[in-house]
């Protein structure tokens, strides 16, 4: 019964116990490299997006293809703190190589620590905002939504890229240590995993506030607008003020993903602004299991601990197919990802095979 | 005056092209409402094809023959584009209709496949075509060179415009295509198979994707990524003119065009990108079903 209604929480705090106990393992041995571990930080940012966007996909029905922009916008903001940081306040390398003498005035904001925490989740937010209103106002929905969105993390990254002298172009900004200090090497490893519990913190806090507003009359008000936008609409509610609020807050939720990312990641490039790498975020949902909050955990853990596994030697090829083909498979037989396989293929497939016993 | 020139054509030459790769989606997307994510991935095969049949006449055929090895290109891209959709539409997007989103990610994936085997069979380097030689220089008018590649490429739009017009407004198939998109159980009873039209339209929308890919080889060199460079602008080009109709994929495709090249000529390309982008989206608050639209009183569109 427990297991019935507390299912996706249990599974949930299970992934969260793997997840804590990372430092033993790689005490006992059991996980060779520090490495493993500063993967598996950028891993719970991917979780965090993946939340984000089961938000506005699974449960809102709103398909963005453009949160790589969010998240690279979090992830530029934190990475321009703690490149000043590094620096002291001077101007960095790329911007001397741009003819550039003092710090641009876009950078000087992210001197202050408090300021700059604040705009890296402000940025994102308004920009999401002010998009959400003028195309949700309109009733500019389904896939004509995902192309616009498509459309503008293409212009953004083509911005990033251009201008050089203020974020380092195709190379982005890098060489950067985290937040709490260098987390590379083992003299490190107390550094490393302040930042890895802080983290893990911040992913269970954000899956709480997303299971908190999906099981009240909030979270039905989202399905309802899914499943039937019009018909919310006739009910009375202004379904385009919803949906700017949940886009946002996935803005927002992937902005908070990508300043984690740059911190174990140690730099940000243009290439987390651009599609795929926003349909590949889709991906981990799809193959999770969308409108369910922990199907976009386990979906955003799997596929990037596959891609980190084959990402080397003869496996490289093989599996960018093998993605390919996972992702078609989902869509066509598992609507419901890993998850949907679990709860509704399984019992269906034993319930069947227990009526051919009877039956014989 | 020659600078005026040279904005105009280069406007003309950019809308062009972008109308080139946006026929097929003006069908697939705009009358069948799939949106195939691997349209730019066909267009891919097109260029491909073209590097494929210019080698074989390179190899095999005297070189005195060797220019006509484009038209060869241009019906094997064609077909073999044709093929792929056909196979897509039949094992994929048919399990797919009425579920817009669902089919655009399942295209994705097949996207990843097509992209991935390109980069295994032609290597990740980017290859070249030898435009033919019918094609090297330009006109020249008044000061200004018009070259004979971005001429040529305006005739194939102008040609690939009066097959896809006669074809949707003037056969017997383009009759039945249009009747099953816009009342598909009506159009059923009155005997029309609309399986096989769908198919047939699929197809055909795929394999113009193929021409277009022909054409864009001719621009500069082809690589694993081509498609998705091209790919943007198309659907932008597609929703900006209202789907469903063809006049509005030839305006929208201009507007990007001529605005792209006008923005252009004043920043830089990046800020072009997002000033069309931000023309784009208010464009569509005033309009937002685009800028041509069927008349219809239905509610869920």
């Amino acid at each position: 019964m427990i297991w019935k209604k507390q299912g996706y929480n249990i599974c949930f705090a299970v992934i969260v116990l793997i997840l804590a106990l990372m430092p033993l393992f790689l005490s006992v041995g059991m996980i060779s490299s520090s490495s493993f571990v500063l993967f598996i930080g950028k891993c719970m940012a991917y979780a965090i997006v993946a939340i984000g966007l089961d938000l506005i996909w699974g449960y809102t029905g709103i398909l963005s293809l453009g949160h790589g922009l969010y998240f690279a916008l979090g992830g530029y903001a934190m990475a321009m703190f703690l490149k000043l940081q590094a620096t002291n306040g001077q101007i960095t390398s790329f911007m001397q190589t741009g003819g550039m003498t003092e710090l641009p005035l876009v950078w000087k904001p992210f001197l202050s620590t408090p300021l700059a925490m604040v705009l890296t989740i402000a940025v994102p937010a308004v920009l999401a905002g002010v998009i959400g209103y003028f195309i949700f106002r309109n009733r500019i929905k389904g896939v004509y939504f995902s192309i616009i969105s498509q459309a503008l993390t293409w212009a953004a990254y083509s911005l990033f890229t251009g201008l050089q002298s203020y974020t380092g172009g195709n190379v982005g900004i890098t060489e950067i240590t985290s937040i709490v200090g260098s987390i590379k090497g083992d003299a490190n490893r107390a550094h490393m995993f302040t930042l890895f519990y802080a983290s893990l913190a911040i992913l269970v806090l954000i899956y709480m506030l997303s299971y908190y507003l999906t099981h009240k009359k909030f979270g039905k008000l989202l399905i309802a607008i899914r499943d039937g936008e019009n018909r919310t609409y006739f009910s009375g509610y202004c379904v385009s003020r919803y949906k700017n609020f949940i886009y946002v807050l996935s803005a927002i939720f992937a902005a908070i993903a990508g300043a984690i990312f740059v911190n174990f990641n140690g730099s940000i490039t243009p290439t987390q602004m651009t599609i795929s790498y926003s349909i590949t975020m889709v991906i981990w949902v799809a193959v999770g299991g969308r409108g369910t909050l922990v199907g976009a955990v386990i979906g955003a853990f799997l596929i990037n601990l596959c891609d980190y596994s084959f990402s080397s030697g003869t496996m490289v090829e093989i599996w960018q197919y093998i993605l390919g083909a996972i992702f078609v498979v989902t869509i066509l037989f598992f609507k419901g990802g890993l998850v949907g396989i679990v709860r509704d293929q399984l019992p269906e497939l034993t319930r069947k095979l227990k009526h051919k016993r009877e039956a014989n | 005056m020659v600078q005026f020139m040279n904005t105009v054509f280069n406007g003309v030459s950019l809308s062009s092209i972008i109308l080139l790769t946006s026929l097929g989606l003006a069908i697939t997307f705009g009358l069948m409402r799939v949106i195939n994510m691997a349209h730019g991935e066909f267009l891919m095969i097109g260029a491909y094809m073209t590097y494929v049949v210019q080698n074989i006449f390179a190899k095999f055929l005297p070189e005195s023959v060797f220019s006509l090895y484009y038209f060869v290109a241009i019906l094997a891209a064609f077909a073999v584009t044709f093929l792929l959709g056909a196979l897509m539409e039949r094992f994929i997007i048919s399990k797919l209709y009425g579920r817009e989103i669902d089919s655009l990610l399942a295209t994705w994936g097949i996207s990843l496949i097509l992209q991935q085997a390109a980069r295994s069979i032609f290597g990740m380097q980017g290859v070249n075509v030898t435009a033919p030689s019918f094609l090297n220089g330009g006109l020249e008018i008044g000061g200004c060179t018009f070259s004979y590649n971005r001429l040529f490429i305006l005739v194939m739009v102008v040609a690939c415009m009066l097959l896809v017009w006669y074809i949707m407004y003037k056969s017997n198939f383009g009759k039945q295509m249009r009747a099953v998109m816009q009342n598909r159980s009506m159009a059923q009873c009155m005997g029309i198979n609309s399986k096989k039209v769908d198919m047939i339209t699929f197809s055909f929308g795929s394999g113009l994707a193929g021409i277009a890919g022909c054409s864009v080889a001719l621009l500069g060199s082809i690589d694993s990524t081509i498609g998705q460079s091209y790919i943007v602008n198309s659907f932008i080009a597609v929703v900006l003119g209202g789907v469903g109709k063809l006049i509005g994929t030839v305006f929208g495709s201009s507007i990007i065009g001529f605005a792209s090249i006008g923005i252009e000529n004043y920043t830089s390309a990046s800020i072009a990108k997002a000033a069309v982008l931000f023309i784009v989206i208010v464009v569509l608050q005033f309009r937002p079903q685009g800028l041509f639209t069927i008349k219809s009183r239905k509610l869920d569109e």
